[in-house]
């Protein structure tokens, strides 16, 4: 069951969590990602060890790992008092430009800490971002694979302690930084990033034995668990934004990692300069800069049904305190509407018998991908002109033959005038249940429209 | 020693080439990347406008480029590297469009490479993938035509290269066909063996890798000796720009924005021992033409500073 998270930076403080987690919830968000950075930011890190520099007051748990859970206390128990749950996690991690490269053994710290608070609060998945900040690389480390090397260590470190707090460890495709320009980073090849986590798994079920689930050996755990995603020491973050600085496809992404992927952070850039921007929100002349075309048909494709992360925390940012509420609404109903765009195949799955309302381009693609798979009994279409005539393979029937229907058999609306179609339905007073299909992100599309005025088309592909 | 290329667009006169090729000789060029896609226009086929240019038999092409052939024999310029015009087919273009770039352009490209005796035409895969799902399933309508163009190019021992492109989604540039490395590879591989020749090469365009964050290094690397030709030119990392490398920062650091010493580690790994050619035309439409020879020498310098970094 895929699972609707929000992100906490400028959405929660930290030591003043309660209106942040009320709005959560009102909006809908029942669970939020807990991000370590909010209390031990990247910038804190790079200043790490220079008490001649300005401290803030989040500038203990960098310099003592240990204050982490501290700093967490008001927002993880106001939380989980109000019902708000923290299913995923992320560690600190260091600004992409960080010039420090003394940092590993802080990181490492910092990473078991965050493990062990996740482990009490029942988070079963903690994103932990390549410890840049623990190597310079020469040159030649670089060119011979070293860097893996070390940040494997790295990462193999943290294995015995996640597995006995039940956490599976979520490695990130990152962007590396040349010249401020970003690229492609840690993992952020696909092939290489699947490899990665199945050597990690691989080694960790060597030197610890098999991964075993809290599942199955707790049932008064101190905090509600997620469903089922962790099944392994390591997995993976997929994060979307990054995708898109590096210009990468996603579709190609997220089938070659598969379901090594058990989280996607969903967040919106130009693709040029690095931000956390709400969906769709990003455009330029009125198309968005990010292919979610690719995105939605990848995770469609590989049935993803894990922790879906609204990260809009530059919107948050930027948006006025007193409409903060509503735009937390509309992340609400962006990640749902996420869910459903992915969920789109295993929402025909659920319908043993299926009609379809609509005989035009919306029914022509239905036909086109799932038509064989989940075939319609028939169509149906307001439009008199087309009564009695076959359209893609269906005939094409009045909305009166709705009511023949055995009451199970659900009726797609492959419109985008829903709400008035649906109106329609309901004042029929049908039994049947309603269901929106959409085609906006089709596993494939036609070339071509249907003419509504000619009823013709001629695709060449 | 490595040779130094650029394109002939911008440079080259069809009225008299030889000026042109004298030129690139002078300013320290020993090859030329062969512009035949400046003669039947990308921005007038995506508007479904084709000229006459190959309608011509290929006896009267032949005889058109008998001149550009000439000039550059005498001037001591190779012509190595060749670009078919493209896109090769447009997915919502005309029928009989599609038919000709098939039918006739692309063949014909393939025998004023011969003509010109240049060993290696590179060619843009077809952008389908919107339409048919996914990059895989855009492959195979793009092998479908290297299959068309294989048994020539093995007849006349050209290396066809396909190269990586990106795409526009909402302005933003991103990865189009054979922007994978693995995947290039393995086709590269499947291609040769199949004709038992080598049929299909690569050229890595570092303009559209650094578009598309590539990692110059890996790619290359994973390339190895399937990699034939270059495209090298610099942008800011939003827009196809073709600019002159070294030349784009974003920092108050100044350094450059685009990852030119993995370049060089890249080229070391691949093994790669042709030439270095820039795709810079429109350096030359950006300076004063008062300057083109300048700016010409620059380029080839840059060519030689490569040469050198990547150990060639």
């Amino acid at each position: 069951m895929m699972q609707i998270i929000s992100i906490i930076r400028s959405i929660i403080e930290p030591d003043h969590p309660g209106q942040g987690i009320t709005d959560l919830l009102r909006s809908g968000f029942d669970s939020a990602m807990l991000e370590f950075a909010a209390v031990c930011m990247p910038g804190e890190l790079e200043n790490v060890g220079k008490p001649y520099l300005k401290r803030t007051r989040y500038s203990a748990a960098a310099e003592e790992p240990k204050q982490l859970a501290g700093l967490m206390k008001a927002l993880t128990e106001q939380g989980r008092t109000a019902g708000l749950t923290f299913p995923i996690a992320e560690a600190p991690y260091a600004a992409v430009d960080t010039r420090r490269n003394d940092l590993a053994d802080r990181l490492t710290e910092l990473a078991l800490e965050c493990i062990k608070i996740c482990g009490a609060q029942g988070c079963g998945c903690l994103i932990v971002r390549s410890p840049k900040a623990a190597v310079s690389p020469t040159a030649e480390e670089e060119e011979s694979g070293l860097l893996w090397d070390v940040y494997r260590d790295f990462y193999l470190t943290l294995a015995q302690t996640a597995r006995e707090n039940h956490v599976t460890i979520l490695l990130e495709n990152q962007c590396r930084e040349i010249g401020g320009h970003l690229v492609r980073g840690f993992c952020a090849d696909e092939q290489e990033a699947a490899a990665r986590v199945d050597e990690l798994n691989r080694s960790a079920s060597e030197r610890y034995g098999p991964w075993s689930g809290r599942e199955e050996q707790e049932a008064d755990g101190p905090g509600p668990r997620m469903t089922g995603q962790p099944d392994n020491y390591f997995g993976f973050c997929m994060n979307v934004g990054t995708c898109n600085l590096c210009g990468q496809n996603m579709y190609d992404f997220a089938t070659a990692l598969g379901d090594r992927i058990k989280a996607v952070v969903l967040r919106s850039c130009d693709g040029s300069s690095d931000a956390s921007l709400l969906p769709f929100t990003c455009v330029k002349k009125g198309q968005p800069q990010t292919d979610w075309l690719n995105l939605i048909r990848g995770l469609r494709k590989i049935r993803f049904d894990g922790c879906l992360i609204m990260d809009y925390a530059d919107t948050a940012a930027a948006c006025p305190p007193i409409l903060k509420p509503q735009l937390l609404d509309l992340a609400k109903a962006q990640g749902s509407y996420f869910a459903w765009q992915i969920g789109m195949e295993r929402m025909l799955e659920r319908y043993s018998s299926r009609v379809l309302f609509g005989a035009g381009n919306m029914c022509r693609n239905y036909m086109k991908d799932y038509g064989a798979a989940y075939p319609p009994l028939f169509t149906c279409d307001n439009n008199k002109a087309l009564w009695d005539t076959d359209f893609c393979g269906l005939t094409v029937r009045s909305p009166e033959a709705l009511k023949s229907l055995p009451p199970d058999c659900a009726i797609f609306i492959c419109n985008i005038y829903y709400r008035e179609i649906e109106a329609q339905l309901k004042d029929m007073g049908l039994p049947n249940p309603i269901v929106y299909f959409n085609d906006e992100y089709m596993p494939t599309f036609y070339v071509d429209r249907l003419d509504s005025v000619t009823r013709k088309y001629d695709g060449q592909i | 020693m490595a040779g130094i290329g650029v394109q002939t667009k911008n440079v080259i006169s069809d009225e008299d080439p030889s000026e042109g090729f004298r030129l690139l000789k002078k300013s320290g060029f020993s090859d030329a990347d062969f512009s035949l896609n400046g003669y039947l226009l990308n921005t007038d086929l995506y508007r479904n406008t084709v000229n006459k240019f190959f309608d011509r038999s290929i006896t009267e092409l032949e005889d058109f480029f008998a001149p550009h052939k000439e000039a550059a024999k005498k001037a001591g310029i190779a012509i190595s590297q060749m670009h078919m015009p493209y896109p090769v087919y447009i997915p919502t273009g005309k029928k009989e469009i599609n038919d000709y770039l098939w039918n006739v352009v692309a063949p014909k490209s393939m025998q004023i490479c011969h003509f010109f005796e240049c060993p290696y035409i590179v060619v843009h895969g077809f952008k389908l993938a919107r339409y048919l799902g996914s990059e895989d399933a855009e492959w195979e309508r793009t092998k479908q035509f290297l299959d068309y163009l294989a048994p020539m190019a093995k007849e006349m021992g050209i290396i066809v290269c396909i190269e990586n492109l990106y795409d526009s989604i909402g302005g933003h540039l991103v990865e189009g066909p054979c922007c994978n490395v693995h995947k290039a590879a393995a086709r590269i591989d499947d291609f040769n063996d199949r004709y038992g020749a080598e049929v299909l090469g690569f050229c890595f365009d570092t303009g559209h890798a650094n578009l598309t964050g590539i990692d110059f290094e890996s790619f290359l690397a994973g390339l190895g000796a399937r990699l034939k030709v270059l495209h090298i030119h610099d942008n800011d990392g939003i827009s196809d720009l073709h600019q002159i490398p070294f030349t784009f920062t974003k920092t108050r650091e100044n350094r450059s924005s685009t990852d030119w010493e993995g370049f060089f580690r890249g080229i070391r790994k691949s093994g790669y021992q042709g030439t270095f050619s820039f795709e810079t035309a429109p350096v030359l439409s950006a300076f004063p033409s008062g300057m083109a020879a300048d700016v010409l020498q620059f380029l080839a310098k840059i060519g030689r500073y490569f040469e050198a970094a990547a150990g060639c």
